[in-house]
């Protein structure tokens, strides 16, 4: 019991898997070849359906065999008894806990639900607590995240109202618990851009809104200069019509102004200690003397050159786009 | 002979199983008997011949004697007190009471100036019985990412034990507790932080994950003190400063050296989220006590044998054999290793001592739930230097168990305080502290407190948080009304010869104790009866466990040759695939990492049913 050294074990053990591994290959290429020789003889049963359940037990990925049981399940959703849906529903979510990465899988869920005639609007609410919960375990999924715009988009013509308020709640929540999530950055985009779209504020909202979004986007640049999705976002601020329409002119060059100093603040703090600039800051630097400069407003000192040819050291990968700019 | 008043031991109490997360197959193959009748001794079955003999039912010595064993050595571990644990016993109050008899009368070495007051509600029917507590003489407190964790599960000595989380970690301030901002998610949200201090925080923990690789940044500052560094180079301001040193490295003063500041800072951030989001866990039904219990109960299975009540009277090196003073004898091939407290008489070979630990224990009226996070049992507060009304210039650390520990019966907490000041100024520094923790806990749970809400916030997800911070505000305005009740109150000066710093790091073992110590013995004092007797360390100021597996190791090391196959062992199942979920702790493991064993020397495909589950999640930044 005692004194057996782990090395000997574990090369038994090795072999051992080598033989069932040759084992599990021989059955899963008799099953697909069965299967797809009963989808060339266009073969719609239940047996035929069993039997793709059985490939995408092994093989999730294997997108033919989905597209076949989707053949299937339109030739018997006539005949189907009532629970038919909530099974397939059931199946997918089975394979989704153990892979939730796979695309054909997001895929046939989506089609399941968008072809349930009966899926009630309980369904598609049920749908986005599925959602919450898996973005709960794995925030960055972005599957999860088109999904769940999916979801959210359907669920807001079957209650004809838009979404788009709590939804912004929600995707606060996720940043709050972890800034870089790029995802989630990037879901805040869009329903920031629905929510001016679709008027959903008044003037005086979307000012706050603008206002409480520059500070948001401050407190995540002074608390990880690093992190690219935040930059992403700043950039995207910036530059965007939202904040042009709602910011008056001056308001607009105030904001630029108080930006670019954080910003110059953060790159001379990151060259105080580690004697390197801030890649993100140089690159943010000269987004805003360019949003400054389309103002019309005559600006003092561009150091855009300057800024460009710091990135050329400091980023060498980069070089010829930083060159190309220079030469603009 | 035993005394008859005693906690129920390991055997007896039958573990919880409801916080293993369903893998009933796990129980089934539990394969180490429930050892009634360990405790008994035994003499008719004494070996001759052992190849180790250890004294002292301590710690380290208890997982020596597990490693031992478990190796295929013939190991004799006695102690010369009637339980276990030694050093780090969990005793009841009874037991309390002869102990500090015995350390005034001079019978426990390393031990002195006990002081004990018990109030008359404890005792034979009266409201509390003396065995509903468990004391520890060394409390203590096990990181997720340590060594002792995952030799607690290689070992499987987890599942005689049960642990709760701790994740509430005060810092005492101005006279009021702060709470800790520890994670990117704290800082961000924070808004009682300035920008610039929100920026400087995250740049040093970012920094110190990966410190050793970036030598560049520290070393200029490697012989100053973590203080200046975090002044100077991070530009931190002292609340962030004294958090960061005093309550998350858990230092002792702050003229901590960088690096083993930085070391201790790292070993906080990277055990939390391992197993959820807190950093430590503790034992219930008492901490090293059980711990200790636990290996020498896998040393008896892996065929240790075990005699309580036996002291060593003296040992003859060139016959190798040592004879105890009920005139057994046995002959010991390989080594002796004993704590010093279990040192015959006649002595001449224990180290010295030059270094003081004080330590209070109350036992208190009040459950002090305000002071624990929903779900626990236990909360670590610490007093950074200055912050007490006597000025103390070194740390006091606390920690406060409820009766959820099952330490303590419900409606009472059981404080431990403990500093490295010596003398008299211990003595203040150890009372302000408890008025400081009593006036807070009065104040707290005082139902003068109109806007509760206040004090209890409930955060997004619908976890409660501790608002300390609210708390500590009107702190200075409160009267308190009523006064905390003692059960008891007990108080003693232990002595080691570890330096309060140098116990984290093996690399940082540079004063080499134990080497000394062992070349010492070939020193022979004639009329000395621990000739060739080799004395383990006793337990310092640490109130981590961090010390224990490396003195262990060096130990073991010196008796094997080489600490290769330290707890190498491959406990044969059933079901290959079953994989040990690793400590259990209070609700289900909801983490499913990547699991990776920093000790397994074989980076194999995972193929093996992995034993050593360690899961790393780090910190993500």
């Amino acid at each position: 019991m005692h004194g057996i050294k782990r090395k000997q074990y574990s090369r038994e053990i090795l072999k051992q898997k080598r033989l069932q591994d040759q084992l599990k290959i021989k059955t899963y290429n008799k099953l697909v070849d069965e299967t797809l020789t009963i989808r060339d003889n266009k073969i719609f049963t239940s047996e035929s359906l069993q039997l793709t359940s059985k490939v995408l037990e092994l093989n999730p990925e294997f997108n033919t065999v989905w597209n076949y049981r989707r053949d299937i399940i339109l030739q018997l959703q006539d005949t189907a008894p009532p629970e038919f849906w909530e099974n397939e529903l059931q199946f997918t979510m089975e394979k989704l806990k153990r892979f939730p990465k796979v695309y054909w899988i997001w895929n046939h869920r989506i089609w399941v639900l968008n072809n349930y005639s009966q899926a009630s609007t309980k369904i598609w609410i049920r749908e986005l607590s599925i959602v919450d919960k898996l973005l709960s375990m794995d925030a960055r999924n972005y599957h999860g995240w088109h999904y769940r715009r999916l979801i959210v988009k359907n669920l807001e013509t079957l209650k004809n109202q838009l979404m788009d308020k709590e939804e912004l709640g929600y995707v606060t929540t996720v940043i709050n618990k972890n800034i870089s999530n790029y995802s989630a950055w990037h879901q805040r985009v869009q329903l920031i851009t629905n929510l001016f779209k679709e008027h959903e504020l008044n003037k005086k909202e979307m000012k706050k809104m603008v206002l409480d979004e520059i500070s948001y986007i401050t407190n995540a640049i002074y608390t990880d200069a690093d992190d690219q999705s935040v930059w992403f976002y700043t950039n995207w601020f910036i530059e965007n019509d939202i904040v042009r329409l709602v910011l008056t002119n001056e308001e607009y060059m105030k904001m630029l102004g108080e930006m670019k100093e954080n910003i110059i603040l953060i790159n001379n703090d990151d060259l105080e200690f580690s004697g390197k600039e801030n890649n993100w800051c140089l690159k943010m630097l000269i987004v805003i003397e360019g949003a400054l400069k389309s103002t019309g407003h005559a600006v003092e000192t561009d150091h855009t050159k300057e800024y460009l040819n710091k990135l050329i050291d400091l980023d060498p990968q980069r070089k010829n786009r930083y060159l190309y700019l220079l030469s603009k | 002979m035993l005394s008859p008043e005693r906690r129920t031991s390991m055997a007896e109490r039958r573990p919880s199983f409801a916080n293993f997360s369903g893998n009933s197959n796990h129980i089934d193959t539990l394969m180490v008997p429930h050892l009634a009748g360990i405790e008994d001794p035994l003499p008719e079955t004494t070996p001759e011949k052992v190849d180790v003999l250890i004294a002292g039912t301590g710690l380290v010595e208890s997982v020596l004697a597990a490693a031992l064993a478990w190796q295929g050595s013939t190991v004799l571990h006695v102690d010369t007190n009637d339980y276990y644990g030694d050093s780090a016993a969990t005793l009841t109050v009874d037991q309390i009471k002869n102990w500090v008899n015995r350390v005034n009368n001079n019978d426990i070495i390393s031990y002195n100036n006990a002081k004990l007051y018990l109030s008359t509600s404890i005792g034979p029917s009266c409201k509390y019985m003396s065995k509903d507590f468990g004391i520890d003489l060394s409390p203590k407190i096990l990181f997720a990412k340590s060594d002792l964790l995952s030799i607690l599960v290689k070992s499987r000595v987890h599942q005689y034990l049960e642990f709760q989380s701790l994740s509430t970690f005060h810092t005492y301030e101005n006279d009021s507790f702060e709470k800790l901002t520890n994670t990117k998610q704290d800082i961000f949200t924070d808004q009682n932080l300035s920008l610039m201090t929100k920026r400087n925080l995250m740049k040093f923990l970012k920094f110190v994950l990966n410190w050793e690789e970036m030598p560049e940044i520290w070393q200029p500052y490697a012989d100053k003190s973590i203080t200046q560094f975090l002044f100077e180079k991070f530009k931190l301001e002292k609340p962030q400063v004294f958090e960061l040193v005093f309550s998350i490295g858990l230092c002792c003063s702050v003229d901590t050296k960088v690096p083993l500041a930085l070391h201790r800072i790292r070993r906080y951030l990277i055990s939390y989220d391992v197993y959820g989001p807190f950093p430590v866990l503790y034992s219930k039904y008492g901490g090293a006590g059980e711990v200790s219990q636990g290996f020498c109960r896998s040393a008896a299975v892996a065929g240790a044998t075990y005699k309580l009540n036996e002291k060593l009277y003296s040992y003859n090196p060139t016959t190798q054999v040592a004879t105890f003073t009920d005139g057994s004898k046995v002959t010991v091939t390989e080594k002796i290793i004993m704590s010093p407290t279990q040192a015959p008489e006649g002595n001449q070979h224990i180290p010295d001592q030059k270094y003081e630990v004080n330590r209070m224990v109350c036992l208190v009226e009040k459950d002090c739930k305000e002071w624990f996070s929903e779900d626990e049992s236990a909360a670590v507060v610490v007093f950074p230097p200055g912050s007490l009304k006597s000025g103390n210039k070194h740390v006091v650390q606390t920690l406060i168990l409820g009766a959820g520990s099952e330490c303590c019966p419900q409606n009472t907490s059981i404080w431990y305080l403990s500093t490295i000041e010596s003398g008299v100024r211990a003595e203040m520094d150890l009372d302000a502290a408890l008025e400081a923790l009593e006036v807070s806990i009065v104040r707290e749970s005082s139902s003068d407190i109109t806007d509760n809400n206040d004090i209890v916030k409930i955060d997004e997800d619908g976890r409660p948080i501790i608002n300390s911070v609210r708390l500590g505000q009107s702190f200075k305005e409160y009267i308190p009304r009523e006064s905390v009740q003692h059960l008891m109150k007990l108080s003693y000066t232990q002595y080691t010869s570890t330096p309060p710093f140098d116990v984290v790091n093996p690399a940082l073992f540079d004063n080499d104790e134990l080497n000394n110590r062992a070349n010492s013995v070939n020193k022979f004092i004639p009329n000395a009866s621990d000739n060739g007797i080799i004395y383990t360390a006793m337990p310092s100021s640490e109130i981590s466990y961090d010390e224990v597996v490396t003195a262990a190791k060096v130990l073991y090391e010196k008796i094997v040759g080489s600490d290769d196959d330290f707890f190498d062992v491959d406990f044969e199942d059933e079901d290959n695939d079953t994989v040990p979920q690793g400590a259990s702790v209070n609700g289900t493991i909801s983490y499913e990492n990547a699991i990776d064993d920093d000790d397994d020397e074989d980076v194999d495909m995972g193929i093996r049913g992995d034993d050593s589950n360690e899961f790393v999640g780090q910190m993500e930044i």
